[in-house]
């Protein structure tokens, strides 16, 4: 057996000659791209501590949380399954969880439909101040707070003194219980909820509709697609990945509703306007149940989850990407 | 050829040492806040109280603490406003700081709270006012044992009473004349209080209201079940407390008192809180009354002032707001709760608790005692935003400028009806009020086959809430 000793182009280099590698241009190369790793590590430090500390701890604190009894004042006890269990066991709870299901079916698509519609109309011809003037109407109440929108919102819609029962009156229409009835506070959260909150799909929907080439506009009109036909074959494919983003947002963002039905109504009359997130806060902050707090946190969590999944699944049929 | 200083870039180095640097600065300049130092009296030897308000109410309270800290220089006091919307919210606060080991010294306490702070947070005062005897005197011959006993439990005392307020009926004058009614008597029943809410209906425009009630344990449905000898929960004593009421009362006047209120279970399903129930029910379908909302009242002074409301309960703290809301002392008055089988009243009282958890609890004592003395009290409540303890202190002098010109029922209330009783509050009131404020609305809201299911329920979550532990 011989050995070649010969020496290879790609393994001998004499050793007096620098390698390409060793160049004074690539070590600067290498420590460029060290330095870069650096910079990155550096600038996302502070986010992924932030992450950390603030989103993940609590999330890993309250999964171990949803495991134990934890009044604040005694020490935790481990109490296994037995959150859950009292969670599925509770009405409340169950009818918490279904209106918030119920809230978010309604609230997203009159939200979406809303949005779509304003942001449509905005985009059509109209000069460019008016435009202007409407993106920030329509912008505006999603940066008042919620809980003082909610208040406001309390007096327009009580029964004998609101403003909204006084409009009625004068065209013959007789008080109407808005908050004190079943129906009437459900019909009340929800408005207050898509007023304060359509905006933000509506801008998102804004950027989509205004990035729809004209010329499709034109070509559909030449085929005699105008109106709500071009609406349906042009603008709403084209605008599909603005509504799976404007609907996603939306629907998490609905299902932790909270400020409008606490302040509102407190979840009442009855439990008919009580929302996950409310029982959430109940079982912490006014019974000191904190493990079955965590318990339901983590439900509403898995839901959450659960319909954004879905979401993403049904948007391969039906968000079309140019 | 451009100048070379507009060429001159800035190197990476620069901006992320200058960022580095901006950083540091900013971590530095942080430091308290990030470690919550900066918090008033954290990390301080001075004596945290906490009290239910604003910064603005905190320093309302700035001349008493002075009082206090000129005669105990040795013990500075630090107020710790905590905002909340209602007591148990800032209960809730309270038992946050607790938990993470900022728990305040004093506590400023309702009767809506007091039993969870006895069970849990609070330290008896037993043996500082069995030991200070002959300079408590004075203080307790002049506080009614009804508010003292509404702060005991299990025989020992958590707060010394500072104010309280009992659910009188305000009237409003210019409704009552506009009717052609007259003030009501002081032993009115409530067939003659529906009676004046029906002339009040007749004779007044479209939005007036006969009647406004909010949904909550005070002021709510309670003290028409306690006028009509019931209530949501069956009450009963603790025995215990004699060291008290034989120290500082006459037999005579705490023969009934004992070591504080047990609140045992459910009581929903009694014949006589159904009854309570359906005529409130029914005056909400006559429109004599309002749907009650939860939480409401915040518009409500308001509505009382500009004569858009016949009737409502409140107590002593409303002179003050209706005054500021630019009410004549002659627009309205008020009286004693309407009889139904008994006139029994309903109250709540608040007072300085000392925390278990505290390492100032000497300091803390001379504050609770320093507090109850009368020209203390007398700095605390300059005007009748409430119901001083001390009877003394509340005479025509007090209500001059504010008005009602029949302000002797805030105290008369305890006197005239010794059997008048504390907000049920049990240390899981939480739940208790909870259970009953969302009930209630869903029982007024309907006919009488919703109200049935109501109570039903609220029966149930009752029974539920009192058998857990507190």
């Amino acid at each position: 057996m011989s050995i070649d000793t010969a020496p290879t182009r790609s393994t001998s280099r004499p050793a007096s000659r620098p390698s390409a590698e060793d160049s004074p241009s690539h070590t600067r190369a290498r420590r460029s791209r060290r330095s870069e790793r650096w910079v990155i590590i550096l600038l996302l430090a502070p986010t992924v501590l932030g992450m950390g500390i603030f989103t993940l701890l609590p999330i890993v604190g309250s999964l171990a949380l949803a495991f134990f009894e934890w009044d604040l004042i005694t020490a935790p006890e481990f109490a296994g399954l037995d959150n859950f269990i009292a969670l599925g066991a509770d009405a409340t709870v169950r009818t918490a969880f279904l209106n918030t299901i119920v809230f978010v079916v309604v609230a997203v698509v009159l939200q979406l439909a809303l949005a779509v519609f304003l942001a449509v109309m905005v985009q059509s011809r109209m000069p460019v101040w008016l435009r202007l003037f409407f993106r920030s109407t329509f912008f505006f109440p999603l940066v008042l707070s919620a809980a003082s929108v909610s208040i406001f919102m309390r007096y327009m819609f009580n029964e004998q003194f609101g403003v909204v029962n006084w409009l009625l009156g004068t065209v013959g229409i007789a008080q109407v219980p808005w908050l004190t009835t079943s129906t009437g506070a459900a019909a009340v959260v929800i408005f207050v909820f898509v007023w304060q909150n359509f905006g933000f799909s509506f801008l998102i929907l804004l950027g989509g509709i205004a990035a729809v080439p004209q010329e499709l506009y034109e070509a559909a009109e030449i085929d005699g697609a105008r109106g709500w036909k071009a609406f349906k074959n042009v603008t709403l494919p084209l605008i599909s990945p603005s509504l799976l983003v404007a609907s996603v947002t939306a629907m998490i963002t609905a299902l932790q509703v909270f400020d409008q039905p606490y302040v509102l109504t407190r979840g009442g009359p009855g439990d008919s306007t009580r929302s996950a997130v409310m029982v959430v806060f109940e079982a912490a902050f006014q019974r000191l149940e904190f493990g079955l707090a965590s318990a339901a946190g983590l439900v509403l969590m898995a839901l959450i989850m659960l319909i954004t999944w879905i979401q993403f699944r049904l948007s391969r049929r039906f968000v079309f990407y140019q | 050829m451009p100048h070379p200083s507009t060429t001159r870039s800035i190197t990476r180095r620069t901006l992320l040492g200058t960022g580095g640097l901006a950083a540091a600065g900013a971590t530095v300049a942080a430091w308290p806040r990030l470690t919550g130092s900066d918090i008033p009296g954290r990390g301080e030897d001075v004596l945290r109280v906490a009290i239910q308000g604003t910064t603005q109410d905190a320093a309302a309270r700035q001349d008493l603490a002075d009082a206090f800290m000129a005669e105990n220089p040795d013990i500075p006091v630090q107020f710790e406003a905590i905002q909340s919307a209602d007591w148990g919210g800032f209960f809730t606060k309270i038992l946050t700081m607790v938990a993470s080991g900022t728990a305040p010294d004093v506590v400023y306490l309702a009767t809506e709270g007091a039993q969870l702070f006895a069970e849990r947070l609070a330290e008896p005062l037993d043996e500082w006012i069995t030991s200070e005897a002959p300079q408590m005197v004075d203080y307790f011959q002049d506080v009614h044992p009804a508010l003292v006993e509404a702060f005991m439990y299990q025989g020992s005392l958590y707060a010394l009473p500072l104010d309280f307020n009992a659910a009188n009926m305000y009237l409003n004058r210019n409704a009552l004349q506009q009717a052609g009614l007259d003030f009501p008597a002081p032993d009115w029943g409530v067939d003659e209080f529906e009676e004046m809410l029906r002339t009040m209906q007749a004779q007044s425009a479209a939005n007036f209201v006969p009647y406004y009630w909010t949904n909550r344990l005070f002021g709510g449905i309670v003290p028409w079940l306690y006028a009509n000898d019931t209530s949501i929960l069956t009450e009963e004593r603790f025995d215990g407390g004699d060291w008290l009421w034989d120290t500082f009362y006459t037999p005579e006047k705490t023969s009934s008192r004992r070591g504080g209120y047990r609140w045992t279970g459910s009581n929903v399903s009694s014949d006589r809180v159904h009854q309570t129930f359906e005529r409130l029910r029914g005056w909400v379908a006559d429109d004599l009354s309002v749907r009650p909302e939860e939480g409401g009242g915040n518009a409500l002074v308001g509505l009382f002032g500009s004569s858009r409301i016949g009737a409502t309960p409140a107590g002593g703290y409303w002179a003050q707001g209706l005054h500021e809301a630019g009410m004549s002392p002659d627009a309205f008055d008020v009286q004693y709760f309407p009889q139904w089988r008994t006139q029994r009243h309903q109250f709540g009282t608040a007072g300085y608790s000392i925390l278990r958890s505290s390492t100032r609890k000497e300091q803390a004592w001379r504050w609770l005692s320093f507090t109850a003395r009368k020209e203390a009290m007398e700095t605390a409540f300059p005007t009748p935003s409430t119901t001083p303890t001390r009877r003394s202190m509340v005479d025509d002098a007090f209500y001059s400028e504010t008005g009602p010109h029949n302000w002797k029922v805030f105290y008369d209330t305890l006197d005239q009806f010794p059997t008048s009783g504390p907000i049920p509050a049990p240390p899981q009131q939480a739940e208790v009020e909870n259970a009953l404020a969302r009930n209630v609305a869903s029982g007024m809201g309907g006919g009488p086959a919703q109200l049935d299911a109501a109570l039903e329920r609220l029966d149930r979550e009752l029974t539920a809430a009192m058998e857990k532990a507190a």
